[in-house]
Order: C-alpha cells, then structure tokens, then sequence
C-alpha cells in the first residue's frame, strides 16, 4: 500500500479526521491500477454495507435507553414538588421559634443585669468592710505580733486607701491606718534598736520595714548598726569569758552566738537588699571578724591553752565555722584572714616551743654549770653531761617538732591543705634553726662573758663548745631528716623546699670557735696571770740559791694539765709524734745567740690565735698564752745569779711536765728558750747552772 | 701597699726607749735609749732621717748612768731630753731607778760638708767618746748622798709601799731646793716613766709603781704627789699629762683602770676615771691632740681602744688585731683618724678609726670618708716584741717603731695615704692640690721611684 502510514493529518487516511476523499480518489486514480480500483470500490461498498448495518442495530438499542430515562425524569418532577412544600412548613416553623426566643430573652434581660450588679456591690461590700475592719484587724494582728500579717494586709489595702483617699469616709481609714503602721514602724524600729531581739527576729523586722517603704539607705544604715551594736555585745560577752572560759568553750560560744548572728544578718541583708549595692557588707563583716580574729588570738595564747591538743580542737571549730562564713560572707579577706588565723596559731605555736627549748636548757646548763663548780672536773664525766645535754637539747626539738605535726592531722578541717602543711613546715624548720641559733648565741655569750669575768667554769665551756661542733656535724642535719620524715608522714605528697642550713652551720661553728678560743684564753691567761704575779713580786736580784721549782711552777702546770684532761676527755686526741727531743736540754744557747738571725728561722709564733678543735691544739693555745707572758714579765725584771738560776730550775720543770701536753715542742721549747735567754740578758751575773743538777733538783722538787 | 719604704738602724743592745724630737719641726729625728745592765755601755742614739736622700744620720750619746727604760724628749727644747733608767750596784747587789734631765751638745745630726762626713764614716768604733758630749746637766754628789739618806732610813715596809707618802712624810727635813736633779730615792721602788708638762718647760710627772709626783726640774720642788689608794694595791704601769683640760689632769693606767688626777688637788681622788678599760693589764695611753675627751689605750688583752671618758663604761671603738700585749699606742698628731700600735706580737700595725673622728673640717672628714675602720698596715718586720712606736714630730707621714732585738724602722706611708686620697683629688680646693702635690714630689724624691712620677 502506498498510502502514508500517519493517521490524523494525512488526508489519505480513510479513517483520520482529516480524510479528504477528493485528494484519496485522485491519489488513487493517480497511483494504482484499475483493476486495483476495482478491488478498492468493492472493499469500500462492502464495508459501507458493513458499518451501515451496525448502526442500526446501535439505534436500535439506545432508544430503550432514552425512553426510560425520559421517565424518570418525569417522575423525579412530580417528587420534587412535595418536597417544595414540606420545606416552606419548615421555614415557618423556624421563624416562629426565633420571634419565641427573642421574646424570652427580652424577659430574661433585666433580671441577669440585677443580679450581676449584685454580685459587684457585694464585692464592693467586703472589699469596704476589710477596710473598715483593717484598723482593728491590724490593731488585733499587732497586739498578737503577727507583724507580718499585719503588714501584708496593709499593703493589700494601701493602694485603694491610696486611689481613695479623698474620700472622707476612706480618709479617716487612711489616717487610722497610717497611724497604727507609724506605730508598727516605730515599734519595728524600737524592736531593731532593742538588743534583746535575736538576729532573725532583726531581720524580720528590716524585712517588714522594707515592705512598708522605709526608705532603703536609712534602712540599711539602721539595719547596720542595730546588727554591730548587737554583734558588738556578744564581742564584749567573749572578751568577758576570755579570761574564764578555755579555747573550745569560748570557741563553741563564739560560733553560736556571734558568727551564727553574724550569718544571719549578711544573709538577711543579701535577701533584702540584692538588688542594691552591697559593697558595704564585706567591710562590715570584715570589721567585726577582725575583732573576733583579735579576740581569738588572745584565747589563743592564753596560758591555759597552750596545750596543742586543746588549741587544735579550738581552732578546727572556728576554722569550720569560718569556712562555712566564708560561702556567706564571699570576702575575699576572710577566708584569707581564716588561713592567716591558723598559720598564725602554728607560728606562735612554735614560737612557744622553741622558747621553752631554750628555758629549759639554759635550766639544765644551769644545773650542769653548778655541779661542774661543785665537783671540778676530775670526778665528772665530761663526755656524760655532753651526751645528756645533746639528748636532751634533741629530744627536746623532737618532740616539739611531733607536736606541731598534730596540725596536719587528717580529721581537722584545715589539716590537709597545702598552705597549711606549708606553715607547719616552715614553723618546723623555725623551731629548729631558732633553737640552734639561741644556742650558738648563748654559748657566744657566755664566752664574751668568760673573758670578762671568770665566773663560769672552762669545762663548760668545752662541753659547749664540742655540743655546738656536734650539732654542726651531726645534729642539724639528723633534726632536718627527721623532720622531712616527719612531714611526709603527716601530709604526703607535699613538697618541702630544702631549707638552708649552711646559715645555721656557720652560727654554729662560730660560737663554737668563740668558746674554744675564750677557754684557750681562759686557761692561758689563768696561767699567765700566775706567772707574772710570781715573776713580778719576786725579788730576783737578791733570791737565794734555787732549791726546787718555784710553787707557782706546780700551779701552773696543775691548771694546764687539768684542762688538758678536760680537752681530752671531749676532743680526739691526734696521734701524738712520739720524741725523745723533750729530754734535750734547752739551755745549751749562749745568750749571744739571742739575735734576730735566730728568730728568721724559726716560726712567728701567733699568741692569741684561734684554737683548734682538738686536744692537742688546745693546749698548744694555752700554753702560748702562758708561756709568751712568762718571757714578757722576765724581760721587765732584773736579775742576780740565783735568780737566774732558779729561773733555770723552773724553765726546765715547765719544760718536763708541759711536754706532754700539746703536740709542738718546738713551741714549747722556743718560747721557754725565749724566757731563759730574756733572763740571761737581764742577769747581772748570767751564770747558768749545770744541767745535771738542774735535773737532779727538779726531780727533788 | 709597698713594703719597701722603710728604712732600718740596728742597735747593739736591747732597746726598749724612744721619743721623737717634740721640739724639732723640720727634720725627722727619733732619739733611741738602750736597755744593758753592762755598765757604762748604754747609750743615747739621736737618728735622723735625710728626707732628699733616704739616709739616716746617726749620733751616739753616752748614758753611763744605767740602763734607759723610758726616754722622752722635751716639747719645750729639741736638745732636752729626760730619761727613766736603772742602774744596778754590785756593791750592795741593789738596782736604783732614776729620772734625769740631759741637754744635748748640740741637735744636728747631719754632718755640714763632706769633710765631716767622711770623718766621721771613718772613725766610727773609737768616735763613739769623742762625740758623747753629752752629761746630765746637774748630776752631783748632793743628789747621791740624798739618796743614800733616803735609801737607809727607808726600811720600813709601809715606807717601801707608798714612796710618797715617804716623800710627804720627809718633807720637813727635806732641804729645800737641794734637789735640783731628780734623781729619785729608794731602791726596790720602780720609776714607770717621766712625762713633760705640755706647757711649762720645767715641769714633769714622774710616773711611780705606787704613785705620781710632779716635780719642777728648775728647783727641784715636789710639786704634788698622788698615791694609789692604799687598798687598791695595784701598781701603776704608766701615765700621760692630759693636753686639754688647762694642763692640769695628769692620767694614770692603774692595772686594768685608766685613772687621771687633777695635779692642783690633793689627788686622793681621781677627777675621772675608766675602770676595767681592758680585760687584763693596761699598757699604754694616748690623747687625741684634737678632741679633749678622747683617748686611746692598750693593753693585754691585745686590744686597742678608744674612750670618750665622759662616757667610760664602753669604749667608743675597739678592735682585736694583734695576737699578744699591746705594749703602745701612738695617735697622729695631724690626722686623729690614724693610730700606730705596736705589740709583743712582733708587730706595729696602722689603724684607721674613722667612725670615731667625724664632724670636723672638710679635709678632714674627707679623710675620714676615704678611711675605713681597721688596720691599713701591718709591719711585720720586726723579729722581736715592739715596746715602742712613735710618730715623727715634724713629718706627719713618718714613724719609727722599734724593737727588743735594737731594730728600729722608720716607715714612711706618704704613698699610701696618696693612694688612699687620690680619688677625693677631683675638685679639691687648689691650694689642697698644691698641697698634694708638694707631697707627692716629695715622695717622688725620696723614693726614686720612676714609676709614679706623673
């Protein structure tokens, strides 16, 4: 088939909408053959036959269709106007009803407004009567001292008193009332400044006052001083029971009245007042706990509550309360001042325990000072009274030291912070350089005043002297172990920063040399001091012939060679160089000899030098002191052949019984060389002895 | 410091003496005495120090009437000198102590031309007796039988304890006006030493064990007397005339006390006294020549200290730098800030005590602010004890110091104290410069040393 498929437009299409039959034919005519045009008609008529057919047999059937449907409609028409008249009834009836309802509620009108305006007047009423009766109802609540009803009624009624006021009926109400609140004020006010009324009882009344529309500053002013008038009096109550009542008392006393008081009002005051400014309650408070903290630092160091035990206990309860103030108050300076209280207390703790420290060895010292005199040394033990002393002294510090540790115990409320185990340490470390210091101080002391006068015994002075060495050695160090044992025990972890010790060494050692150095000189010049008297009034020019050493040679070397024991009873003896040189006889020198070349070569001997810390230099110290005053005497006198002579004897005893003291013979012997060749020089007549007999008569004497 | 500026005279015997010539204010003279119980071997030494040149100048004195222990020359006249000394007598193997009164021949030292000096230099050993011209000026036989009046009518022990009382006790027998030599009375009784009267050119104080009398040297009057008080019985260990307070006060060590009489009394009591000025014997004395109510003193206790004496309960500076008996105690006549000490230690040391000697004029206390307190020096040359020091009495910059042994030192701290001045140079006054200056050139010359020349 040639034709085009597409329907619609193509008019070639038989069955399209656009099917032109003109532009069909004449394609056809133009494209196909006859016999093809042929076949064409014939298809065509038959299918015209075809479709005509069909339609009939569709009219046939609509028709059906469209007859009944014609009934009904006619049938519905008929129904429709009954339906017509059922609703004009209907739209009757409603009219009837609305004209009915409108007449009811036109009845019903006038009396719902009586009746409403009714229930205003009686409002009115009631509203009036409570006015009325206010007067009497606050007179009532006043006599009962229900303030606060009283205050609440009236300002209920004080705005309508207020809108009213003019009104003379209401007038004479408004004047009642004003007057029986300017009553209540003034009651209000009388009760603020009566110092019986508690704290609440004030805060109350404040309260109320402010409701009534006191003006705020003057109130606050009031409020102020009518609290520190009464916080004042319970001051004054704790400064009277100060002197009665012990730390826990007057403790407990002090947070139930006072600080309890003082609570309540800086509460009371942040409530009434928040929205103002509140600057002036710190300074407030901060006044009156001054006062509490001057107070407490009194009771504090009252005798009576010296014991640790009892200050501690006192001083957690106001510490608590302090720590509970402070979340009240939120100053900063109170809860600083609270810390300062507590390190304060642990400091004046310490203060307390090194004094008595100190008291009590001066005690003992006084005690071994006084046996000392009594016994002399040769029946006591030098080593023993050392010993009790240095245990005493540390024992001492010991236990002051676990007596400060009970502020760092767990259970108070300020034992484990820092700031605390920090006072404690430091007050420690106080209790041990103070006690160490006082005593180097006092052991300098004593050797100040053992040279000016020779009241205390030399022995002492050892004992001081080698106490003060082993506390340089040994003690400061074992007390500082002990007590950084101590503080890790009581409050680990906490972090102790070594403390200087050196400063306490060289106290130490100091007073030390001072004491050494004043005993050296003690006994040097003791011994001196016997030589020259003997030397000075002695008539040498005219002495008899020489019979033995002269008494005060004994003398001397008694004095030496007791403090000699003494040294070694304290000090280590150095090995001493064992010599047969002390046999060689010292008077071989010509006096020619005594030139200067002689003294190029030998040692400059410094007299009053520093004395070391060992036996034998003590007694070197001493026997300088002694022996360079025997050659200075020697050179002030005159002497004659005896004189001499007997000067001989006693350089030569000298030279026998010092030798086995000291450990410098050379010394020994230059010195007492010194003395003889002097005497030779100032001899008249310089014939010395033989030596043999010089022996033979000291071993006689 | 430079220890070289010092220049030493040796001595044969022992010495113990020295003065500086009071009267001389141009050349830098020290007058030396020794000490030898040798007889007739003491001498009297005048040294002088030539400041151009470095080189000392010596005379030689005979002092044959014993053994000197004190020798100090008069303010009054350079060629006066008096002398405490000991004489000892075989014959009755007693020792007798006397004051004397010698004038020198003449006072110059240093030979006038090179003839002189060569003369001398050549004869040293026998010149020694050609040039001791020197006699006592008085000395008689009167003097001697005097003494052996009081020596044997003295032999009651009371008499031998309080020689002046004896004195007072003898004065109605005395011949009045005979003694016109001091040459003072018993055996046994030891003299300390004789102080000239700061004025009066006659007068002196002679200084006893047991007391002090004051005697005029013209007539030989006793003028007055004190003795120490009975109970006491502590002896003297010296004495000084106090500068100030109208010449009167004469000030005695007294054992470990500092006691000064007022010589127009009685002198029972002390006008003042400073009691305990030392822990043990004191030694030695010094007015401050500036201020009237300091003085200095030493003593055993190896200390040196200085008293306002109004206030004598504690010293108003003290220090401890010698290790033995400090035997003198010397202040610069010209700065009071500096004091010489010397010691048994073997030691003279220069101390500065400036704290103590404030408020004066603006040199001075320029001085004072240069100088802190304590020992500028030691001089540790010497072998021997130091019994004395003295400042030269012209040079204020010199001193001499002298030992046991007969060494005698003369120092000269002009460098020093240069040093110590010379960053106050800065806007001094011209004339201070001038002055300065002068010194320094001095120095130069004396030293020779090319190295601080400017």
């Amino acid at each position: 088939m040639a034709e085009p498929i597409e329907n619609g437009e193509n008019p070639l299409n038989i069955d399209g909408s656009n099917f032109n039959a003109d532009m069909y034919l004449e394609c056809i005519m133009k494209h196909t053959t006859l016999k093809q045009v042929m076949d064409k008609e014939a298809e065509i008529v038959t299918q015209s036959q075809f479709l005509q057919s069909e339609m009939q047999t569709l009219v046939y059937e609509n028709y059906n269709k469209f007859i009944s449907a014609t009934e009904t409609v006619r049938k519905m028409r008929s129904d429709f106007i009954i339906m017509q008249e059922e609703m004009n009834k209907l739209s009757e009836n409603m009219n009837k009803i609305t004209s009915f309802s409108a007449q009811i509620s036109e009845s019903l009108k006038e009396s719902g407004s009586n009746v409403s305006r009714l229930c205003g007047t009686r409002q009115l009423l009631d509203k009036l009567q409570f006015l009325f009766l206010l007067p009497s109802q606050l007179n009532n609540a006043i006599l009962e001292g229900r303030y606060v009803d009283a205050v609440h009624d009236y300002t209920h009624a004080q705005r309508v008193l207020q809108k009213y006021g003019n009104q003379p009926s209401f007038q004479s109400i408004q004047t009642e009332c004003s007057e029986i609140i300017y009553g209540l004020k003034k009651s209000l006010r009388e009760r603020l400044l009566n110092p019986e009324t508690s704290a609440s009882e004030l805060a109350e009344s404040v309260g109320l006052l402010r409701q009534l529309q006191e003006t705020d500053s003057s109130l606050r002013d009031i409020f102020l001083n009518c609290a520190e008038s009464r916080l004042d009096q319970h001051l004054q109550t704790l400064n009277s029971i100060l002197e009665s009542a012990d730390i826990i008392e007057w403790v407990e006393k002090c947070n139930n009245t006072l600080l309890a008081d003082l609570g309540i009002i800086v509460s009371c005051y942040h409530e009434m007042f928040q929205d103002e400014d509140t600057s002036n309650i710190p300074g407030f408070a901060d006044k009156i706990l001054f006062q509490v903290f001057h107070l407490f630092e009194e009771v504090s160091k009252r005798p009576e509550n010296v014991g640790t035990d009892i200050l501690i206990r006192g001083l957690d309860k106001f510490f608590r309360k302090l720590q509970a103030m402070k979340e009240i108050i939120s100053s900063d300076t109170v809860s600083e001042k609270a810390v300062n209280v507590v390190v304060q207390c642990i400091s004046n703790k310490a203060t307390i325990q090194y004094q008595t420290i100190q008291t009590q060895f001066k005690e003992s010292l006084m005690k071994v000072r006084q046996s000392l005199a009594s016994k002399g040394s040769e029946s006591s033990d030098l080593k023993d009274i050392l010993n009790s002393l240095q245990v005493y002294l540390m024992q001492k510090v010991q236990a002051s030291l676990l007596d400060l540790m009970a502020f760092l115990q767990n259970n108070l409320s300020f034992g484990l912070k820092p700031w605390c185990a920090k006072a404690v340490a430091d007050s420690c470390w106080k209790v041990i350089s103070e006690t160490v210091i006082n005593l180097s101080d006092m052991v300098k002391k004593m050797a100040c005043l053992q040279s000016s006068n020779n009241n205390i015994p030399f022995e002492l002075l050892l004992i001081l002297a080698k106490l003060c060495l082993e506390m340089q050695e040994t003690g400061v160090t074992t007390l500082h172990c002990h007590l950084i044992k101590l503080l890790e025990e009581s409050a680990p972890g906490l972090v102790v920063e070594n403390k200087d010790t050196n400063s306490v060494m060289v106290h130490l050692s100091t007073a030390a040399q001072s004491a050494l150095d004043s005993e050296v000189v003690f006994i040097g010049q003791t011994a001196a001091q016997m030589l020259r008297v003997s030397v000075l009034a002695r008539d040498w020019l005219r002495a008899p012939e020489p019979r033995g050493p002269r008494a005060v040679c004994r003398r001397v070397v008694e004095t030496l060679a007791s403090a000699d024991s003494a040294a070694s009873q304290l000090f280590p003896t150095s090995i001493k160089p064992s010599s047969d040189s002390s046999r060689r006889t010292i008077w071989s020198r010509a006096p020619s000899s005594f030139s200067p070349i002689n003294r190029i070569f030998s040692e400059r001997i410094e007299v009053f030098s520093p004395a070391g810390a060992d036996r034998a230099a003590l007694s070197n110290g001493a026997l300088k002191v002694a022996l360079k005053a025997l050659v200075e005497c020697v050179r002030l006198r005159t002497f004659g052949r005896h004189g001499l002579q007997q000067l001989q004897v006693d350089v030569h005893f000298l030279q026998q019984r010092l030798s086995c003291m000291g450990n410098d013979e050379r010394l020994l012997n230059a010195l007492l060389e010194d003395a003889l060749s002097s005497a030779q020089l100032r001899c008249v007549d310089p014939q010395l002895m033989e030596p043999s007999i010089v022996d033979i008569i000291c071993e006689r004497g | 410091m430079e220890e070289g500026n010092s220049i030493i005279y040796g001595l044969e015997h022992q010495t113990r003496a020295l003065s500086p010539q009071y009267g001389e204010n141009d050349a830098i003279r020290f007058l030396i005495g020794t000490q030898s119980l040798k007889p007739e071997s003491n001498q009297v030494h005048v040294v002088e120090l030539e400041e151009d040149t470095g080189a000392l100048h010596t005379k030689v004195f005979k002092h044959d009437i014993g053994e000197i222990w004190h020798l100090r020359c008069s303010p009054h006249d350079a060629a006066t000198l008096l002398t405490t000394h000991n004489s000892y007598d075989p014959n009755t193997s007693q020792c007798t102590m006397g004051v004397s009164v010698f004038k020198l021949p003449t006072v110059e030292v240093i030979p006038k031309d090179l003839d002189d000096l060569s003369a001398i230099q050549g004869r040293n050993p026998e010149n020694m007796e050609l040039m001791t011209t020197i006699r006592p000026e008085a000395i008689g036989e009167k003097s001697k039988s005097q003494m052996a009046l009081i020596g044997t009518s003295n032999s009651l022990p009371i008499l031998r304890e309080y020689p002046n009382r004896l004195m007072a006790e003898w004065d109605g027998e005395w011949p009045p006006g005979l003694m016109s030599v001091l040459l003072i009375q018993k055996s046994g009784e030891e003299i300390r030493c004789g102080e000239w009267h700061p004025t009066e050119a006659s007068r002196i104080g002679v200084v006893y064990e047991g007391g002090v009398s004051v005697h005029d040297v013209t007539k030989g009057d006793v003028v007055a007397t004190t003795a120490t008080q009975a109970r006491a019985r502590q002896n003297l260990t010296g004495g000084k005339w106090n500068p100030h307070q109208g010449h009167t006060q004469f000030a005695v060590l007294q054992d470990m006390h500092i006691k000064c009489y007022d010589t127009r009394t009685d002198c029972t009591k002390p006008s003042w006294s400073i009691d305990n000025a030392h822990k043990q014997l004191a030694r030695d004395l010094d007015f401050n020549p500036n201020r009237q109510f300091h003085l200095a003193s030493a003593g055993d206790d190896a200390a040196l200290n200085i008293w306002d004496y109004r206030n004598g309960r504690e010293p108003i500076f003290s220090r401890t730098d010698h290790s033995h008996w400090v035997w003198t105690v010397r202040y610069n006549t010209y700065h009071e800030q500096l004091l010489l000490t010397g010691s048994s230690d073997a030691r003279a040391l220069l101390t500065a005590a400036a704290s103590v000697c404030k408020d004066l004029d603006e040199e001075a206390a320029k001085i004072s602010q240069a100088l802190e307190d304590g020992v500028l020096q030691s001089y540790e040359q010497h072998e021997d004890s130091v019994y004395a020091c003295e400042w030269s009495a012209s040079e204020p910059w010199t001193f001499a110091s002298l030992s046991y042994d007969a060494r005698l030192y003369i120092f000269m701290i002009i460098i020093n104290m240069m040093e110590y001045c010379s960053h106050l140079w800065d806007g001094s006054a011209k004339y201070l410069l001038d002055a300065l200056d002068r010194l320094q050139q001095r120095a130069i010359r004396i030293i020779g040393d090319e190295v601080t020349k400017p």
